[in-house]
C-alpha cells in the first residue's frame, strides 16, 4: 500500500516537474514593456549586421516593446525551434525555410496572418516569393529571402570547346557537358562538365526541379500527391541519367568547391552563389562567370525553382499584435534613399532577390552586374518550391532516387516510380 | 508444513522487531525516493509517451494537435515498400553484427596479447584512448583518412591500386563506417577482458602446460571458455551500442548517404522526428528497434544459460 503510494506521489512530482519544463516563456515584464524574440538563422556577416541595424533602430523608436534576436545556424534553426516550441520557450517571431511552413502550420505553430496584412501581402509580394510561403491558401507571414535557380558557366572552359554562347536547349545543354569534361589517364575527372548536385540540405533535387519546371512538370499535387512520376519527370532523369553514364557530371564534385578553380564546365545552382562567387574568384570573376537560364527539352523554354524564407509570429505568442506590427514595420520602412524598402536593401546586400515586387523592379532598373539579370528574371517563372506537411520528407525520397541514379546508375523510371510511392500526402 | 513454519515463523518476530523493520523500510524507500523520481520523469513517463505516441499522429509542439491513428504508423513502418525495413533496419544490424563481430574479435586479440606484454598498463591506457576521445573527433580523423586524397587512398595508390570511395561510393560506406565504430569499441572492451583475463587462475595453465598443452590448446580450452562472463558482458554492451548508434554516422556521411547505404534507424528516427515533424512514426520505429534489442540480448542471456553461464 506505502509502495503505490510512492509510485504515486513520484508521478505527480514526474508530472510536475515536466509541467514545470513545459511552462511558457513569459515575455512581458512588469513595468509594462513588452519584449519580444525573433529566432532567426541570420547568425553572422552582413545578414546579421543588417538585421540588427533595423532591431536597432525598431528599439530606439518603440521603448515599450523591444525586440530581442535569438540566432542559431540554419542548420539548427529547425530543430532549435522544434526543442523550444516543445518546452514552452519558442520565440514570439519565428523565421523559417518555407518548405517547413507546412509542418509548422500543421502543428499549430505559427500564427495566422491578420487578414489586412495578409491582403497587403499578396497585393506587393511576387508571385514565386508568395508561392514559396503559401500552403494550400495560407500564407504564413511575410516573405523574406528568395532565390531562383539558373545555369552558371564558366566561359573560358565554353569558349575552349568552341561554344560562343550558353545551352539554350537540353540537347545543346548535354553537348557542352560532353564537350566541356575532362579525365585524367586513370578516367578521374579533371573538368566536370554539368554539376547536377550541390553543397548542404538541397542536394541533387534543386536542380532537377529546376529541369522539371524547364520541361513543364511540377514536383507535387496541392494536396501533397507526387506528380514528377510522368513523362516530364522522367525526361529530366533520363536527360540528368545520361550525363551521368556518359560521365559528364558526376556526384562526388561539389562546384562550390571547385567551381572557382575551373574544375567544373557549368552548374545548376541558386542566385546566392553570385555573392561567393565574387568573393573567392575576385578577378576572374567578371572574366570567367556567366549565368543564363537553365533550358529546357525544345527552344525557347526555361525553367527554375524559387525557394524562400518567411517570418511569421507565433501561434503562443502573448503579444501577437505587437509582433505584427514590428514585422509590418520591418518589411514596410523605407531605406534611407527613399527607393526601397530597408528589408529588400538588406537582402539584395547579401546577393538575394528582394521579395518585394516594387524593390525587385527597382534593383532591376540599375542591376551592377549582368550575371544578376537572369536570377531576377527568373523570380517571375520559377516553380515555387512546395511546402505542405510531408514536404520535406517528400525532398529527401526524392533526392535519394536521383542519387540512386546519378551515383548507382539506377533505371531512372524505377527511381521515380520508388520515390513517388514513397511520398505520404498528410 | 512449510507454510505453518512460515506461520510460526513470522508470529515469532517480536513486535519490537517489525516496527524496525518498517522504519528501515521507509527510510530505504525515502533514500530510494530520488532515484526513483528521476527513473519516473526521464525514462518511464517518456517511455510511456513514448507508446502513446507510436499510435498517434503528431507533429510536434502542441500536444492539441495529437490524433489517435492506432497501428497505421506500424504498418509504414513496417512495409516492405517503404526505406525502414530495408534498407535502414539490415544496415543498422549489418552495422551493429559487423561492428560487434570485429570489436570483439579484435579485443580479445589485443586483450590476450596485452596480457603477456611488459608495461601492461601502457598498452592499455593507448588502446583505451579512442574511447576518451569524442565521436565527432574520431569520425573527422577517419574521415579524412578516408577522403580521395586522403591517408588510406594515399597508400592504395603506391601500391597501384586506384582510390576507392569509401564514403561516397554506397557499396563501401557502410563496411567503412562499421570497422571506424569498431576501432573505437575495442578499448573499453579491452579493459574488461583484461580483467576477465587476470581472473583466470594461473595453475590451469601451468597443470595443462605440465599436460603437454600448446598455446593455441591453452587459449581455446582455458582461456576462451573462462573469458565467458566477461565476453557476454562485452558483447550485450556492445550490441546495444551498435544498434543505437548514429552519431558516428551523422559526423561521417552527414545524412546516412550516398542513398541511405548508412542509414540506421536510429538516426531515422531523429530525422523523422525533427526534420519531418512525424513524431508517431519516430516513435514506432522506435518501439520497433526496442523490441529487436531486447530480443537479441534475450537471446544472448539465453544462449549464455544453456551453456552454465552465471547471468544475473
Amino acid at each position: 500500500m506505502r509502495m503505490a503510494k510512492c509510485l504515486r506521489l513520484a508521478v505527480v512530482l514526474g508530472l510536475l516537474a515536466t509541467g514545470a519544463a513545459c511552462g511558457g516563456g513569459g515575455s512581458g515584464s512588469s513595468d509594462g514593456k513588452v519584449e519580444l524574440t525573433l529566432l532567426s538563422h541570420y547568425s553572422d556577416g552582413p545578414s546579421k549586421e543588417g538585421l540588427d541595424k533595423m532591431i536597432q533602430q525598431w528599439n530606439n523608436e518603440n521603448p515599450n516593446v523591444q525586440v530581442k534576436a535569438q540566432v542559431v545556424k540554419f542548420d539548427d534553426l529547425l530543430t532549435t525551434m522544434t526543442v523550444r516550441q516543445t518546452g514552452g520557450r519558442g520565440a514570439d517571431i519565428v523565421s523559417a525555410y518555407g518548405l517547413w511552413g507546412g509542418q509548422l502550420m500543421k502543428a499549430n505553430v505559427v500564427a495566422k496572418v491578420p487578414d489586412e496584412i495578409a491582403t497587403k501581402i499578396k497585393a506587393e509580394y511576387s508571385p514565386a516569393a508568395l508561392g514559396a510561403v503559401t500552403t494550400g491558401d495560407t500564407l504564413l507571414g511575410y516573405p523574406t529571402e528568395l532565390n531562383t535557380y539558373v545555369l552558371f558557366y564558366n566561359k573560358k572552359i565554353l569558349a575552349a570547346a568552341g561554344i560562343s554562347k550558353p545551352p539554350a536547349t537540353w540537347a545543346e545543354l548535354a553537348d557542352a557537358a560532353r564537350k566541356t569534361v575532362k579525365r585524367d589517364a586513370k578516367g578521374n575527372i579533371q573538368v566536370e562538365g554539368l554539376s547536377l548536385i550541390q553543397d548542404g540540405d538541397n542536394k541533387s533535387v534543386h536542380p532537377f526541379l529546376s529541369l522539371l519546371d524547364a520541361a513543364g512538370g511540377t514536383f507535387l499535387g496541392p494536396d501533397g500527391t507526387p506528380r514528377f512520376d510522368n513523362a516530364e519527370g522522367k525526361a529530366a532523369l533520363k536527360f540528368e541519367s545520361e550525363l551521368a553514364a556518359a560521365k559528364a557530371t558526376n556526384p562526388s564534385i561539389m562546384p562550390t568547391k571547385q567551381f572557382r578553380s575551373g574544375g567544373v564546365a557549368m552548374a545548376i545552382q541558386a542566385g546566392w552563389w553570385i555573392g561567393s562567387l565574387k568573393t573567392q574568384m575576385k578577378d576572374k570573376y567578371a572574366s570567367d562567370v556567366g549565368v543564363a537560364a537553365i533550358p529546357g527539352p525544345a527552344a525557347g523554354s526555361k525553367g527554375s525553382l524559387a525557394y524562400g524564407f518567411f517570418m511569421g509570429v507565433n501561434q503562443r505568442s502573448k503579444h501577437a499584435d505587437e509582433a505584427w506590427k514590428f514585422l509590418t514595420w520591418m518589411n514596410e520602412h523605407k531605406a534611407s534613399d527613399g527607393k526601397v524598402t530597408e528589408t529588400g536593401k538588406w537582402l539584395a546586400d547579401q546577393g538575394l532577390i528582394p521579395p518585394r515586387t516594387a524593390d525587385q523592379a527597382e534593383y532591376k532598373k540599375s542591376l551592377s552586374d549582368p550575371n544578376l539579370a537572369p536570377i531576377y528574371d527568373a523570380a517571375t517563372y520559377a516553380m515555387a518550391e512546395p511546402n505542405q506537411p510531408g514536404a520535406y520528407e517528400a525532398k529527401t525520397a526524392l533526392h535519394n532516387s536521383i542519387m540512386g541514379v546519378l551515383a548507382n546508375g539506377k533505371n531512372p523510371d524505377e527511381a521515380l516510380t520508388q520515390a513517388a510511392k514513397a511520398v505520404k500526402p498528410q | 508444513m512449510t507454510s505453518a513454519v512460515g506461520r510460526v515463523g513470522t508470529l515469532a518476530v517480536p513486535a519490537q522487531r517489525v516496527g524496525k523493520l518498517h522504519r528501515e523500510g521507509r527510510a530505504a524507500y525515502l533514500f530510494l525516493s530520488p532515484a526513483l523520481l528521476f527513473f519516473c520523469v526521464f525514462l518511464i513517463l517518456p517511455f510511456l509517451f513514448a507508446i502513446v505516441l507510436a499510435f498517434s499522429d503528431w507533429g510536434g509542439f502542441d500536444l492539441g494537435t495529437l490524433r489517435w491513428a492506432g497501428a497505421a504508423n506500424f504498418g509504414d513502418v513496417l512495409s516492405l515498400d517503404g526505406t525502414f525495413v530495408k534498407p535502414i533496419l539490415v544496415n543498422t544490424l549489418l552495422f551493429a553484427f559487423g561492428s560487434v563481430f570485429l570489436a570483439t574479435f579484435g579485443s580479445v586479440l589485443v586483450a590476450y596479447c596485452i596480457d603477456r606484454l611488459a608495461f601492461q598498463g601502457f598498452w592499455r591506457v593507448l588502446y583505451f584512448l579512442p574511447v576518451v576521445a569524442t565521436v565527432v573527433a574520431i569520425g573527422n580523423v577517419w574521415k579524412m583518412m578516408y577522403q580521395p586524397a586522403g591517408l588510406i587512398n594515399g597508400v592504395l595508390n603506391k601500391l597501384g591500386v586506384n582510390s576507392v570511395g569509401f564514403l561516397s561510393d554506397a557499396s563501401y560506406a557502410l563496411p567503412s563506417v562499421t570497422v571506424v565504430h569498431a576501432w573505437a569499441s575495442i578499448g573499453g572492451a579491452v579493459l574488461i577482458l583484461t580483467a576477465g583475463l587476470k581472473a583466470i587462475p594461473s595453475q590451469y595453465y601451468e597443470a595443462a602446460e605440465v599436460d603437454g598443452a600448446g598455446s593455441w590448446h591453452l587459449f581455446w580450452s582455458i582461456t576462451l571458455p573462462l573469458l565467458r562472463p566477461a565476453l557476454l558482458f562485452v558483447l550485450i554492451t556492445q550490441f546495444i551500442g551498435g544498434l543505437q548508434s548514429f552519431a558516428l554516422i551523422i559526423v561521417m556521411t552527414g545524412d546516412g548517404g550516398p542513398v541511405n547505404a548508412t542509414n540506421v534507424a536510429a538516426f531515422e528516427m531523429y530525422q523523422r522526428a525533427f526534420k519531418y515533424g512525424a513524431w508517431g512514426t519516430a516513435s514506432a520505429m522506435a518501439m520497433v528497434l526496442f523490441v529487436i534489442i531486447l530480443a537479441i540480448t534475450l537471446l544472448q542471456l539465453w544462449i549464455a544459460r544453456r551453456r552454465g553461464e552465471e547471468t544475473s
